[in-house]
């Protein structure tokens, strides 16, 4: 039999019993457009979650940190397999082994002001988190500037876009109305740092910093940070310290490995833990998120998978029946020549034929009605998030292309699974009994 | 089927020529119909042979006996067997389907053969709007389609007036004349006269002419 053939018989049965088939592919209708909108929901919360965290950071960074460990610590490190683990710090010759791991684009170690600091500039007071970095340029780690430049000199210090509202104006009265934040960009700050003697006296020590860059916001850490040369900082950890810093024994404080694909992020942060260091990189947070809406996913594409389930039987039903009312006509087609294989495929297609047809109007539906959410959530979302700040949420279901398809292709699969059964007996009938059933 | 087992025939040793019009004559239960499917590979006998063109339908699979069907036999029943959501000209056509022929060919035989059983003007109509002689002639033509050596007629004016049961015995024996072999299962004994050969069933075993007439008299 031709396949043209096959499915215009196919079709022009089902036609044939329009409100039966109707009813049998509401059935498939509704386990369909559960399946697209429950999976959209899904696949739409993964693209929210991923969209508002594009503030962790640049994908190829590691963050590594010594190992601080071994008995008889005051503060015992974190322990793995019941053993303390051997303290290791991250010294010059550290910095090696992780260079020669594979995959290693750059290496730049990062320190702490160990000092206590205070800022002040005008009429203003004020803090910020001192970052102090191995580069001549941010742009080496990804960051950007808003105002001026990245580059990093002496005497100078980029710093993150938010810095300036922790300024404040320590002389005010109450019920004063603040002032605005003052425009740090090209003015000259003026660092106070801060240590106090065996005594408790306290000893101060002033430097000015020309701010040079404002950053551009990251949604991470870099926001409140002021950033400034390692070599410089290490001068002033020197004097807080009261004594020389040796990298090659006392280690830095943290490093940031930059890897050269993304992909490679989660080996070499493996690799970097493996030599005993403390490693972290978002690409592992991301993969964890991601394999949570994965099974999330799945859950809810489980959820309508139910439903299409219980449109099977109905499947099963419907084509039992059609069977038993056409038995003579299954008698007939064989008498006339059709094999036992034509007869199964026409039956398993008309099977199939209800799963296509309830798989198309599921689909129609199931984007129509994400759609629908969409445009409420998103107004709905965009009034909340104006109100409490943050992200607007692009969109709430998101029904990538392949979705319709995978869901039209397993209706359809479905159909044809039901059909199996009535149509094998179709198949198999003694023709002449066939043609006499009453 | 069932647990008992049923001899609907019975030792029955006959030979049916090639290009005769066989009657097969027989009241109900005879075994008549029983013969027939037989004959035209739709049932197996469960023991015996049957050899038709040299090919020993006993011995065939399902596969082998649907093209059997479609290549040499066609089927004439006494219900009709129309399928009633296709037109006369679909019904005609659809044993082609099976055979792969594409569908301008389709067309044109099915046309051809419905004007040759004079229904060429009711070739767009369904069974229901035909009279039973017409829907017969419909039957007759869907039977030809596949240019069968064999046609086999299973009580053909059982459900027709007498002027429509003479029409379509007439077509019968038009077609014994153009060359093919006809098997007529009836227990109507107008059909005799077209007859070449005849064979008598009583209770599944063949008998005379003689013991059959006397078995009906009594």
């Amino acid at each position: 039999m031709r396949t043209l053939d096959l499915l215009r018989l196919i079709f022009g049965n089902l036609n044939r019993r329009k409100a039966r088939v109707a009813l049998t592919a509401i059935g498939v209708v509704i386990g369909t457009a559960a399946v697209v909108i429950l999976v959209s929901l899904a696949i739409g919360l993964q693209r929210n979650a991923n969209e508002q965290l594009y503030g962790i950071g640049d994908l190829r960074q590691i963050q590594v940190y010594p190992t601080f460990g071994g008995e008889g610590m005051p503060m015992p490190g974190p322990v793995q397999g019941g053993k303390p683990l051997e303290t290791k710090l991250l010294t010059l010759q550290a910095l090696e082994e992780i260079r020669a791991i594979p995959g290693v684009a750059k290496i730049i170690p990062r320190d702490y002001m160990m000092a206590n600091l205070l800022l002040r500039y005008k009429q203003f007071d004020g803090y910020s988190n001192i970052i102090a970095v191995d580069v001549n340029d941010l742009a080496e780690l990804g960051l950007q500037a808003k105002q001026g430049e990245t580059q990093l000199q002496r005497g100078t210090v980029v710093i993150g876009p938010m810095v300036a509202n922790s300024f404040y104006n320590p002389r005010l009265r109450p019920g004063q109305e603040p002032p605005p934040p003052p425009e740090l960009y090209g003015q000259t700050i003026q660092f106070i740092f801060i240590k106090w003697d065996k005594d408790g006296k306290e000893i101060r020590k002033m430097a000015m910093f020309k701010v040079v860059g404002v950053l551009k916001e990251t949604r991470g850490e870099s926001d409140w940070s002021m950033y400034m040369r390692l070599e410089e900082a290490k001068t002033y950890n020197e004097w807080a310290m009261g004594r020389r810093i040796n990298y090659n024994k006392d280690g830095f404080g943290q490093v940031i490995v930059v890897v050269e694909d993304v992909e490679q992020a989660i080996e070499v942060s493996k690799q970097i833990t493996d030599l005993g260091f403390q490693a972290y990189t978002p690409q592992s947070y991301l993969q964890g998120i991601n394999n949570f809406y994965l099974i999330l996913q799945v859950i809810f594409g489980g959820v309508g998978a139910i439903a299409l389930l219980v449109a099977a039987i109905g499947i099963a039903n419907t084509m039992t029946m059609a069977i038993l009312e056409r038995t003579r006509e299954i008698g007939l087609m064989k008498a006339i020549g059709a094999t036992n294989r034509d007869v199964l495929a026409i039956f398993l297609g008309e099977a199939a034929g209800i799963g296509f047809v309830g798989g198309l109007g599921g689909v129609l539906i199931g984007w129509l009605a994400g759609q629908g959410i969409n445009v409420v959530a998103i107004i709905y979302l965009a009034n909340q998030t104006a109100q409490q700040g943050g992200v607007p949420p692009s969109v709430a279901v998101y029904t990538p292309l392949w979705l319709p398809l995978f869901a039209l292709g397993f209706s359809t699969f479905i159909g044809l699974i039901s059909g199996l059964y009535p149509a094998l007996r179709a198949a198999t009938m003694i023709p002449v009994l066939a043609l006499k059933y009453e | 089927m069932g647990k008992t087992l049923v001899r609907a025939l019975d030792g029955v040793d006959l030979e049916i020529p090639e290009k005769s019009f066989t009657v097969v004559m027989g009241p109900s239960g005879s075994g008549k119909s029983t013969l027939l499917y037989l004959l035209g590979g739709l049932d197996r006998p469960s023991a015996g042979q049957i050899e038709i063109n040299g090919a020993r339908l006993d011995q065939m699979d399902e596969n082998q006996l649907a093209h059997f069907r479609r290549k040499t036999v066609g089927f004439i029943f006494q219900s009709f067997n129309l399928i009633q959501s296709m037109t006369a000209h679909e019904n005609v056509g659809f044993p082609m389907q099976f055979a792969g022929i594409s569908s301008p060919e389709r067309d044109r035989r099915a046309l051809q053969l419905l004007a040759r059983v004079g229904l060429e003007e009711r070739s767009r109509h369904k069974p229901n709007e035909l009279s039973g002689g017409q829907q017969q002639r419909v039957a007759i033509a869907r039977a030809l389609v596949n240019n069968p050596a064999l046609i086999l007629a299973d009580e053909p004016t059982g459900n027709l007036d007498t002027s429509s049961g003479n029409s379509i015995m007439h077509l019968l024996a038009e077609l014994h004349q153009q060359g093919r072999t006809v098997l007529v299962v009836t227990h109507d004994p107008r059909m005799t006269r077209f007859a070449t050969h005849k064979i008598f069933l009583l209770d599944g075993k063949v008998v005379t002419e003689q013991a059959y007439q006397q078995a009906v008299l009594e």
